[in-house]
């Protein structure tokens, strides 16, 4: 009932293949193997971070988060700076001996903090939005307890009932220790 | 790691969570009785006033802004062990970087407290932060006080989000391990973590930001903090040596608290697989180091105030050494200079005693350097009418001895209640299971 107000699926997913894999080199073969064969709606699970998986998978297309941080710390530097210059010149102090209100080694540590401080919250925004946390909706396939432990997952999603025969038999191929299909998207 | 399996890492790491010995209760009861004190010490300060501090006019910093710098100091190590020895790919690192992560966020948590008991009237605290008051006049942000209150609560808001951010997919392992209501309260920490290759892209993009915005912060935050004194026109504090000489101090200080944490951490958790002496002793090089450019930073001081011919500078630096602040300052050279000296030997730094006894004896060392700087400087001022000896009051030492209470609270909780050592980065020290091994085999 909690779950189903969540938006949690209360079952398997149409069309899967879930795999389960013990060595990574299986792994990488299967996913080598299903990307071959035109097979591309794929989700792996790992209880680490591989490259050889990224690799696989985005062929070294870098995250979009780099561009949130680069927002963050251009507005970050910008707010701060303004905001101690805005005020202080709103407010003027004149102090002898042609002291500047606007003074850049006076307010380097405050833009500096700020840039630091808005880049990492900008950051935090950007890894919250693309990895879509907090991640409630991911289907019932990959929420298997022994991803986060000792072992690896591959589902292929959106297959019709010959190509999960297809995927699976690849799968089985490869070395996964397990091989489970759902009821097919379309026959 | 060799001969570790993912499914060893995972189970060994959670081993000690949520069971506490008679041990971890009887250390849990020492925080709670010293924070119990440091509370009523604090109320005593509430109700009656700064007066029960032992200010004497021109004195007013005293124990506590020794131990808010004492406390920002201690944090500096774990920032630069789990931020700058990310970024370095040091592979020794990975064991102790989330205890040590973890002591930096409860070492700033208490620093943090230190501006408002030190301020007497608690409640107008917040007046600190940047706002404009009923005039529409705003904080002056070129006095380097307000650049502390930025630079320590950037240093707060980014070390916490890369604690947290870190802690997620053990977090996950944690969850998929646990039943009742404890994993109900993990799952919602763990915020739907299933280690996905979508989610593992990103979450390694963003942890190398975090690592790059953490790692000027290291350098940064000590030197702000140094500012406070080096900006002032005060005897002993006037001097361009300040920042470096702040910031290895800290790193000496935190890598000596890491020791003196993770040492009995270990040992009582049966971790000596992820954390052991290739880590101690990675630590108690870093203090060599550090200890080293420490001790250099004494010298020159004294060297710089002798070679400038000015008076004031050169009679404080004599006064700290024989005045009335004698034993501060020879407590203070005694503990950072010289004890650290016995680590050049391996058989020394190797031994488990003398490093948990050298790392404490660090740690006091370095609370009488901040005493030593304030204290001496501000009692012995130009004009020799406002000369006066600051001793602290039993209000200012409860209090300091309460914020022990209060970090090691925090720090005793976290080590039942979440993994110390960071699970899925060990992995990565472990070989994979491939099949071609078993294969070969």
């Amino acid at each position: 009932m909690i779950g189903a107000l969540m938006g949690r699926p209360a079952g398997p997913t149409p069309g899967a293949v879930k795999s389960v894999f013990a060595h990574l080199d299986c792994l990488i073969e299967g996913i080598d193997q299903l990307k071959k064969a035109g097979y591309s709606n794929m989700i792996v699970t790992s209880p680490l971070p591989r490259h050889e998986i990224e690799e696989q998978l985005y062929e070294g297309k870098p995250s979009p988060v780099r561009w949130f941080t680069l927002c963050g710390a251009l507005f970050g530097g910008t707010t701060g700076f303004t905001m101690a210059s805005i005020t202080h010149v709103n407010w003027p102090m004149i102090i002898p001996a042609g002291k500047p209100l606007v003074s850049i080694p006076a307010f380097i540590v405050i833009t500096f903090e700020s840039t630091i401080m808005f880049g990492s919250l900008f950051t935090l925004i950007g890894l919250i939005l693309m990895c879509g946390l907090p991640a409630t909706k991911l289907q019932i396939e990959v929420q298997d307890p022994r991803f986060s432990d000792d072992k690896f997952g591959l589902v292929v999603n959106g297959l019709s009932k010959v190509d999960q025969a297809k995927a699976q038999s690849i799968l089985e191929s490869v070395g996964a220790i397990e091989v489970t299909a759902s009821e097919a998207a379309h026959a | 790691m060799k001969g570790l399996t993912y499914g060893e890492v995972t189970r060994d790491i959670l081993r000690p969570l949520f069971k506490p010995s008679m041990a971890y209760w009887s250390m849990l009861g020492v925080c709670l009785v010293a924070l119990a004190y440091g509370g009523f010490c604090w109320l005593t300060q509430l109700t009656y006033g700064l007066g029960v501090a032992g200010y004497a006019p021109p004195v007013f910093w005293g124990v506590y802004i020794t131990t808010f710098v004492f406390w920002i100091g201690i944090g500096h190590a774990g920032t630069l062990i789990s931020a700058i020895l990310f970024l370095f790919r040091s592979r020794w690192r990975t064991g102790v970087y989330r205890a040590a992560e973890a002591m930096t966020i409860f070492a700033v948590m208490t620093a943090a407290l230190f501006p408002a008991i030190h301020v007497g009237r608690a409640w107008n605290a917040y007046w600190l932060f940047p706002y404009p008051n009923q005039r529409q006049l705003w904080q002056n942000f070129k006095s380097p006080l307000m650049w502390d209150v930025f630079a320590v609560s950037t240093y707060f808001t980014v070390s916490t989000i890369f604690f947290f951010i870190g802690l997620i997919p053990d977090i996950a392992a944690v969850r998929d391990r646990t039943t009742g209501l404890i994993h109900e309260v993990y799952k919602g920490l763990a915020l739907g973590w299933r280690g996905t290759d979508r989610q593992w892209r990103h979450y390694m993009a963003a942890y190398g930001f975090f690592a790059a915005f953490a790692t000027p912060l290291v350098l940064s935050v000590h030197s702000v903090v140094s500012w406070d004194f080096a900006m002032a026109q005060t005897a002993g504090w006037h001097s361009t040596l300040f920042p470096p000489y702040f910031v290895g101090g800290a790193i000496f200080s935190g890598c000596a608290m890491v020791i003196t944490l993770l040492l009995p951490m270990s040992q009582i958790f049966g971790w000596e697989k992820y954390i052991n002496m290739w880590h101690y002793e990675s630590l108690a090089k870093m203090c060599l180091l550090t200890g080293g450019i420490l001790t250099y930073a004494y010298g020159m001081e004294h060297y710089v105030a002798w070679y400038s011919d000015n008076v004031y500078e050169w009679d404080i630096f004599v006064y700290r050494a024989t005045g009335d602040y004698w034993w501060v300052f020879w407590i203070m050279v005694f503990c950072n200079c010289i004890a650290p000296l016995i680590w050049w030997f391996k058989k020394a730094r190797t031994n488990l005693t003398i490093l948990f006894i050298v790392s404490v004896i660090i740690n006091i060392g370095m609370w009488f350097e901040r005493y030593n700087i304030i204290a001496s400087s501000l009692a012995h001022q130009f004009d020799t009418n406002s000369w006066v000896y600051y001793s602290p009051t039993w209000v200012e030492m409860g209090i300091m001895i309460g914020s022990f209470g209060w970090f090691g609270l925090w720090f005793t909780l976290f080590m039942k209640v979440m993994p110390s050592v960071a699970i899925a980065e060990i992995k990565e020290l472990v070989r994979p299971p491939l099949k071609s091994d078993e294969v070969a085999a």
